[in-house]
């Protein structure tokens, strides 16, 4: 039975505030008809479960599966000893699929087994006998860097998995003329992502045609790519089919290469389908979180606000190995530059490998954290100088036409213009006593043309179903952020069509055409792009075909082709009639997104995306002095992320966004315990219920950009990003001292009015 | 495995008898799942954590992760399947989707029957006491905003 759902949303481009055409997979979705990967059962299916290593630095000296073997129902038992173990990582190959000699977190994986069922596989887990040397270990960074410190990787001296220093234009003459020069430590603990749903992956081996991996990934041809490498299988023998996704937020452009690598490895030892789910404590203790930093930062100013130059010595926390940590620690130690008129740069960043769970990433790669200590340090400059925060904003804020130090080239931009607007709706000049406003500000890329200098676009295909509907064939996920209502929005408009009558496929990466992935923002502007060329290419295809069979020019409308002498023709005859035509074949426009070669050299300097977004948000709010506990009582996020396509999607990708932001401001952290994982469940590692938020205020300040679809770009990573800053300064502001150390807890605040730390 | 430990277990399930033999220890989401095949109700932590298994027992929401099987003897029991019958979208599901109160969904079901029970008990609930009556049910994706303007309309509408 086909539930009936209501004919409504059927709103095109854009269109006014409150308004929103949707995907019809959140009609499965809000049903409960949506099948996630945890859902997912095969038949003769089995469940795989890992042993971890329950020392933070070990050497293995012994396994023993005997038992483990034994126990009935067991199928297969995997170490590493006895794998064909290749290395394998993302920006470093510093991994195995199972340890082999020695275990270097809380949580390593050493073995792996698969059994008819979970209860058995846990049984066998526990009858694995592992003899393990405990090894000295170490779990700060800066202790990590110093000498003596115990290393990790052999390969990796010192415990430096990564280290970029930088310097543009002359930052010690510049800081020795400055009339003010601020300086601050700030610390930003590790973030889980915190996916709604736990992963879950089920591997099937076909000896014939290869590995298919049923589940959802944000990346899922960059995953394909490593698990090929680390099974060493061909590309066009791995195959990753997306099942719905229950949250990603960058935790699920990688996901967990273990999950995906073990049960691929079960599967093909088993003969069988394994399922492998990592509990919540899993997400928490082996899952990949965003890397915690240290930022001491300075900055020189003129008397009158004019930012000079800007310094920041930056230590990130790697854990054990390194996933995507040198490409946070890089977006972390630069992107926030760009932002503002900044004429001298000078960087250090080092990430430093410790005996901690292994980081990836998170929403927005690290310029929120980055953005706390910049920001702040505005606002402490601004202080100091008797200067307006916002006048020093907007005094120093980069506009059209700039190019920043970092040879970011600022195209079309809306920045201060978002200032102004944030500013205005928080009551920036009529403020209330007794209460604390912050503003912040950010840039951010829409995708990257140097993450891969030779490929730096995207695309797609647009097929004319024979029923006149539309297809699309893209590799872009959406995982309810709401690409694909995006995407069918561009193609409608494109074809003069209902959004409804498009369909978004994107599944498999064996039929989808290859993307990088739904990260660093690129989906609506990059992706997006290639999904407008397509559906312009459909277009002139399906005029060329309907011109033939009237005989005859024709015009558009509605979906309907007119010819110049009134003919009438719907689009499924157009379809039928190239069908027949071409012995089966559809009517498909290609889109290839081919963006420019950046000039982005050696050192890094060029500009890196083709478009940016910018973002400005107003803050207000109270602190208890009595207890120090924060209250945000309003948060207005003003955005330029160009051309609005949807309303409702975007409203909710603020209000989401930003949610995300005042946990991270406020309450969220990973907490450590001599390398073990302390706050490891939702009740410890708290993150916002519905009576934690304020009220968010979205404003969209639609400057159109012609780099993305029809004057629209990105917006879903951007707007956690400005949220650290803003509230730091708003809650400085209302108890007059600063906190440096993310989260911003009443407990940290109270001490700090209490004069246990120094006030400025 | 351990036949001994098993009952017969007799509820109503959506509106309709159901009896098995199920570990009265076992947790209602488990035999809800796995035994029953009722995926629409999902697990994000299995702990009683996140709320995203949530349904009605009694038409009051609960954890079902939390529930042990044999406390649902003679009682009912209604999951999110039971709200959209007959070809019908319930009113609360048709306002989480016009409102853009879905993104990944995940969270959706045990959502929609948070609010499901709160309308049941109050059928004009203000929007302090929406957000009480979904603050044990986590979202990640929404901020929650949605969710509530969703609930609001959908008491206004039903
Ligand atoms: S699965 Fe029951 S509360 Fe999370
Ligand atoms: S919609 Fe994703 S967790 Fe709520």
């Amino acid at each position: 039975m086909i539930l009936k759902t209501p004919e409504k949303n059927t709103h095109q481009y854009g269109k006014v505030e409150g308004t929103g055409y949707q995907s019809p997979e959140v009609w499965s979705k809000v049903t409960g008809k949506a099948v996630y990967g945890i859902d997912l059962a095969m038949p003769g299916m089995l469940h795989g479960k890992i042993l971890r290593s329950p020392h933070p630095h070990a050497r293995i000296k012994k396994v023993d599966t005997t038992a483990a073997k034994a126990l009935p129902g067991v199928r297969a038992v995997l170490t590493g000893a006895e794998l064909e173990n290749r290395p394998f990582g993302i920006a470093v190959e510093d991994e195995l699929p199972l340890a082999v000699d020695s275990v270097r977190y809380i949580g390593d994986e050493v073995a792996a087994v698969a059994a008819v069922d979970l209860r058995t596989a846990e049984r066998a887990i526990k009858a694995i006998k592992v003899e393990y040397e405990e090894l000295p270990a170490v779990y700060d960074p800066s202790e990590a860097l110093q000498v003596g410190a115990p290393q990790l990787h052999d390969n990796f001296p010192g415990n430096v998995a990564w280290q970029r220093e930088m310097e543009r234009g002359s930052s010690d003459a510049v800081f020795a003329g400055a009339d003010l020069v601020v300086e601050e430590n700030f610390t930003i603990p590790a973030i889980n992502a915190t996916y709604l749903e736990p992963i879950a992956c089920v591997a099937v081996d076909d000896p014939y045609t290869g590995i298919t991996l049923h589940t959802a990934l944000q990346s899922p041809d960059a995953v394909r790519n490593i698990v090929a490498k680390a099974l060493n299988y061909p590309l066009s023998k791995v195959n990753i089919n997306g099942p719905v996704m229950g949250g990603g937020f960058g935790g699920r452009v990688y996901g967990n290469l273990k999950v995906y690598i073990l049960s691929a490895l079960l599967a093909i030892n088993s003969g069988s389908p394994v399922k492998i789910q990592l509990t919540r404590e899993e997400e928490f203790t082996a899952g990949r979180p965003m890397i915690a930093a240290a930022i001491k930062m300075k900055m020189a100013v003129k008397s009158d606000g004019t930012i000079l130059g800007r310094e920041a010595d930056i230590i990130t926390d790697n854990g054990a190995y390194s996933g995507q940590a040198p490409w946070v620690s890089k977006t972390l130690s630069e992107r926030n530059d760009s932002v503002y008129r900044i004429p001298s740069i000078k960087t250090r960043v080092r990430l430093a490998y410790t005996n901690k769970i292994p980081t990836g990433q998170y929403r927005a790669y690290g310029n929120q954290a980055a953005n706390f200590a910049a920001e702040s340090l505005i606002d402490m400059a601004a202080k100091k100088l008797g200067l307006d925060p916002l006048e020093m904003r907007l005094k120093n804020c980069v506009r059209e036409g700039d190019i920043t130090v970092h040879g970011l080239k600022i195209g079309k931009c809306g920045l201060s213009e978002c200032l102004q607007a944030a500013a205005r709706e928080i009551g920036w000049d009529h403020k209330k006593t007794g209460r604390g406003y912050g503003l912040s500000v950010a840039i951010h890329a829409n995708g990257s043309l140097v993450f891969d200098k030779k490929f730096r676009g995207a695309s797609a295909l647009a097929r004319l179903e024979l029923d006149g509907r539309v297809t699309l064939f893209s590799g872009e996920q959406d995982y309810g952020q709401g690409t694909h209502a995006a995407f069918a929005q561009i193609a409608a408009r494109a074809l003069d069509v209902n959004p409804s009558q498009v369909t978004v496929e994107s599944k498999e990466t064996k039929t989808a055409p290859f993307s990088t992935g739904a990260l660093a923002m690129r989906q609506t502007t990059v992706g997006g792009k290639a999904i407008q060329l397509a559906a312009e290419d459909l277009r002139e295809k399906i005029f060329k075909a309907a011109a033939e069979l009237a005989g005859e020019p024709v015009t558009m409308g509605n979906g309907v082709l007119y010819s110049i002498t009134g003919q009438n023709l719907e689009l499924a005859e157009i379809a039928y009639h190239y069908h027949n035509t071409t012995s089966g074949l559809s009517l498909t426009g290609e889109g290839k997104f081919v963006p420019e070669e950046s000039d982005y050299d050696e050192s890094g300097y060029g500009n890196i995306s083709v478009a940016y977004s910018y973002a400005a948000h107003a803050v207000e709010v109270e602190v208890d002095k009595t207890t120090g506990a924060l209250t945000i009582n309003r948060l207005v996020a003003a955005h330029d992320s160009g051309r609005i396509v949807n309303h409702l999607t975007s409203r909710g990708q603020v209000y989401g966004g930003v949610a995300q932001g005042i946990g991270m401001s406020c309450f969220e952290g990973y907490l450590f315990d001599e390398g073990r994982v302390a706050n490891a469940s939702l009740v410890d590692y708290k993150i916002p219920t519905a009576l934690d938020l304020p009220e968010i205020k979205p404003l969209f300040i639609e400057v159109e950009d012609p780099a993305g679809p029809y004057g629209s770009k990105g917006l879903g990573e951007i707007v956690m990003v400005p949220v650290l800053g803003a509230v730091a300064n708003a809650a400085a502001d209302a108890a007059g001292v600063w906190i440096t150390d993310l989260p911003l807890t009443a407990e940290k605040i109270y001490q700090a009015m209490a004069g246990w730390e120094c006030e400025i | 495995m351990n036949n001994l430990k098993k009952q017969v277990l007799i509820f109503q399930l959506n509106g309709e008898p159901m009896g098995i033999l199920a570990d009265p220890a076992e947790s209602l989401l488990t035999i809800l799942r796995e035994k029953l095949g009722l995926y629409g109700t999902k697990a994000g932590c299995g702990k009683g954590e996140c709320g995203a298994c949530t349904v009605l027992l009694d038409d009051r929401a609960v954890n079902s992760c939390l529930v042990p099987a044999g406390k649902v003897q003679g009682r009912k029991v209604e999951t999110i399947e039971n709200l959209s019958q007959g070809g019908k979208v319930h009113p609360i599901q048709e306002e989480f989707v016009e409102k853009g109160a879905v993104q990944c969904g995940f969270c959706s079901p045990g959502m929609v029957m948070s609010a499901h029970a709160l309308l049941k008990e109050n059928p004009q609930p203000n929007p302090e006491q929406v957000r009480v009556a979904i603050s044990g049910n986590l979202c990640r994706c929404s901020g929650y905003k949605q969710i509530e303007e969703a609930i609001l309309s959908a008491a206004e509408k039903m």
